[in-house]
């Protein structure tokens, strides 16, 4: 027999002996998921963001509160929101968040938090038409680029307000 | 399973259709495991590339050109990514020597699988003795059967490169094989 017989017959047989394990098909997969979520814009977790930050957008209030508010340190005034239609109620809401936020992160943290969120309620209003419905297509894509980074790095800010009372 | 009847799955696999990624998966996975485990002897850095290569996939789909055979294009995809990795590997290797003195790490060869049939194919055991450049040439060739030319265009060098090393590779397979006492009518 030939070398080169003997090379493709020994090759073939031993790569029929070798299996590629079953468990690296959950691995596969899970990689799958993460890019088809990565092209459709959002992973997972920022799905589970982005309906945090929606709480805040989408019900926007209208509600006149006195400036030490701190959710007016975001919105500037409720005149704003009233245009996306929200209620007295919801803008209490996102008081509250707010006030949690503050209670649960330090000084520095929840001046970077509140700025970042500021940034991205730019861009949630951008996209709300009055009614309160999300048009993400009118976002050009540095805005939506910008969009994504804001929510990645605020991502650490709701894991830690949505966690465990500061010790 | 042929490229052509594989095509319309990959097309939907690409946008995210979970059922032709599974089909895709089963189509090739096989054959994907076993040129990395040729090329590469580590289990765990098997697993590593052998997932890599499906990103890859999905994300240069674009790339691809469906007048060409996809089983090219995808062990272009496998072979790039091995040498990719070596290079790291190298990289990495180099780095951890500097900051080691003596001791001798012991890898975490492939599975037993491989290792009897080392012991059973005396031809393939020395295969795996080869060097890196002259191991895939052989790989590629009697394998996955592709032409020099094929392979000089997956590897992106010369044709000539690729022959010299078919023949040298050849070459040592033959030596040793006597050295070892292999077959006598091995010419």
């Amino acid at each position: 027999m030939s070398i080169d017989k003997e090379l493709r017959e020994e090759l073939r047989q031993v790569a029929d002996s070798m299996r590629c394990p079953p468990e690296l098909y959950g691995r596969v997969q899970q990689s799958y998921q993460h890019y088809v979520n990565e092209k459709r814009g959002r992973s997972p977790m920022k799905k589970r963001m982005l309906a945090g930050i929606a709480a805040v957008a989408i019900l926007i209030p209208s509600a006149v509160y006195a400036s030490s508010y701190l959710a007016d340190g975001i919105f500037g005034s409720s005149t704003t929101i009233e245009q996306i239609g929200g209620t007295q109620e919801d803008y209490q809401e996102i008081e509250e968040m707010l006030q949690a936020a503050k209670g649960k992160l330090t000084e520095d943290e929840f001046k970077e938090y509140v700025e970042l969120t500021k940034q991205l309620m730019q861009l949630k209003l951008k996209i709300t038409d009055k009614n309160g419905v999300k048009h993400e297509e009118k976002l050009t894509k540095e805005e939506q680029q910008q969009f994504e980074e804001l929510a990645s790095k605020l991502a650490p800010y709701f894991e830690k307000i949505n966690g465990p009372a500061k010790p | 399973m042929n490229d052509k009847e594989l095509l319309p799955w990959l097309e939907k696999a690409k946008l995210g259709d979970e059922s032709a990624f599974q089909l895709v998966y089963q189509a090739t996975h096989q054959d994907v495991y076993r040129t990395v485990a040729f090329l590469i002897y580590n289990k765990q850095d098997i697993e590593d590339i052998v997932n890599e290569v499906y990103m890859r996939m999905w994300r240069s789909m674009d790339k691809y050109d469906p007048n060409r055979p996809f089983r090219f294009w995808l062990h272009g995809i496998t072979v790039r990514l091995v040498q990719d990795w070596k290079r790291k590997a190298w990289r990495r290797i180099r780095l951890f020597e500097r900051n080691r003195q003596t001791t001798c790490e012991p890898f975490d060869w492939t599975d037993n699988a491989v290792l009897r049939s080392e012991t059973q194919h005396e031809l393939f055991s020395l295969v795996r003795q080869l060097s890196y450049k002259l191991r895939v040439v052989v790989i590629l060739r009697y394998f996955h059967d592709y032409a020099l030319e094929e392979i000089a265009d997956m590897l992106q060098i010369p044709v000539g490169t690729v022959k010299s090393r078919h023949h040298l590779a050849l070459k040592e397979l033959r030596k040793r094989f006597e050295m070892t006492g292999g077959d006598a009518y091995v010419h």
